[in-house]
C-alpha cells in the first residue's frame, strides 16, 4: 500500500509558531479523546468481519489444498 | 506468517479499525463499510506485509486511504441518521474531571480531518508520531503541527481555557438525559 498523502491539498506548516497549551487543558483534552476511542473499541466486533475473514481463510486453504504450500509471507 | 495468524491479527485489530473509521468519517455505517474494504484489501496484500512491523499502522494506512479515495465524498453527503455512533455515548462513573464526552465529540467532528486523524492516531490508538507520519506521508513536524493545532482548536471549541470548566462530572447527569435530538455526527 502506498503511503500517498491522499487529499491532502493544504501546505505543510511545520514549524510555524504555535500557540501552547495549558498543560491541564491538554491533559483534559487527552483523557476526553482516550473515552471517545476507548468507547468504540470496546464496542463488540460484529459477526460479519468474522464470517468474511472465516470465508476468505477458507477460500485461501481449497487454494492451497490444490497444490501450493499453505506458508505465506 | 501463516493465513491463520494473519487472520487472527486482522481480527485483534478491528476494534481499532472501526474505532478509527468512525471518528474518521463520522457514521458507523460507513465505518463498518470502510473496515470490510480495509479487511479484503489487507487479506489480498497480504503478502506486502512485513512481518516484524506494526499490523495496526499497516491497517491504518490501508484504511485511511481508502477513506480519502473512495469514501470521503459519501460521508458528506450520507449523513449518520442511524445515530449508532453517538448512541455509544458512554457515562462514566469515576470522580477524575473529564468533558463531556458528547460534547467533546461534537467539537472533535468540527476540526479539519487531517487534524482529527493524527490527533486520534497519536492521542488515542497508541501510535506514535512517526507511525502517524508514515501513515499520513508527511513529516514528523508536520504531525506535531497538526496536533498542536488540533488540541488548540479543541480548547476552544470547547470553551476551556479557563481552568473553572475542569471541574469534575460537572456536565456527566445532562450527558445521560441527551436524546437523539442532540445526537452528535463525528
Amino acid at each position: 500500500m502506498s503511503n500517498a498523502d491522499l487529499g491532502m491539498t493544504e501546505p505543510d506548516r511545520g514549524d510555524e509558531q504555535e500557540p501552547v497549551l495549558d498543560p491541564k487543558v491538554q491533559e483534559s483534552i487527552g483523557r476526553s479523546l482516550k473515552a471517545h476511542y476507548d468507547d468504540l473499541v470496546s464496542a463488540p466486533i460484529p459477526d460479519k468481519f468474522l464470517v468474511l475473514l472465516a470465508q476468505l481463510e477458507a477460500q485461501e486453504q481449497r487454494a492451497s489444498a490444490g497444490g501450493t504450500s499453505d506458508e505465506r509471507l | 506468517m501463516s493465513a491463520s495468524d494473519f487472520k487472527d491479527g486482522l481480527i485483534k485489530e478491528i476494534p481499532n479499525l472501526r474505532a478509527f473509521a468512525a471518528s474518521l468519517s463520522g457514521s458507523m455505517q460507513l465505518a463498518d463499510d470502510l473496515v470490510q474494504d480495509t479487511l479484503l484489501k489487507a487479506w489480498g496484500n497480504s503478502d506486502k506485509f512485513e512481518p516484524g512491523t506494526s499490523l495496526r499502522a499497516w491497517l491504518f494506512t490501508i484504511l485511511r486511504n481508502t477513506y480519502y479515495s473512495l469514501y470521503r465524498k459519501r460521508g458528506r453527503e450520507v449523513q449518520d441518521s442511524e445515530g449508532t455512533y453517538a448512541e455509544r455515548i458512554a457515562v462514566h462513573g469515576n470522580q477524575e474531571s473529564h468533558l463531556d464526552l458528547a460534547d467533546f465529540r461534537k467539537a472533535l467532528a468540527k476540526l479539519p480531518e487531517e487534524q482529527r486523524e493524527v490527533l486520534i492516531m497519536v492521542g488515542a490508538t497508541g501510535l506514535s508520531y512517526e507511525e502517524a507520519a508514515e501513515i499520513c506521508g508527511v513529516a514528523i513536524g508536520t504531525i506535531k503541527s497538526r496536533v498542536n493545532r488540533a488540541r488548540t482548536k479543541l480548547a476552544e471549541l470547547l470553551s476551556i481555557g479557563g481552568l473553572d470548566d475542569l471541574g469534575p462530572d460537572r456536565q456527566s447527569a445532562a450527558a445521560v438525559q441527551r436524546t437523539g435530538a442532540e445526537i452528535v455526527r463525528l
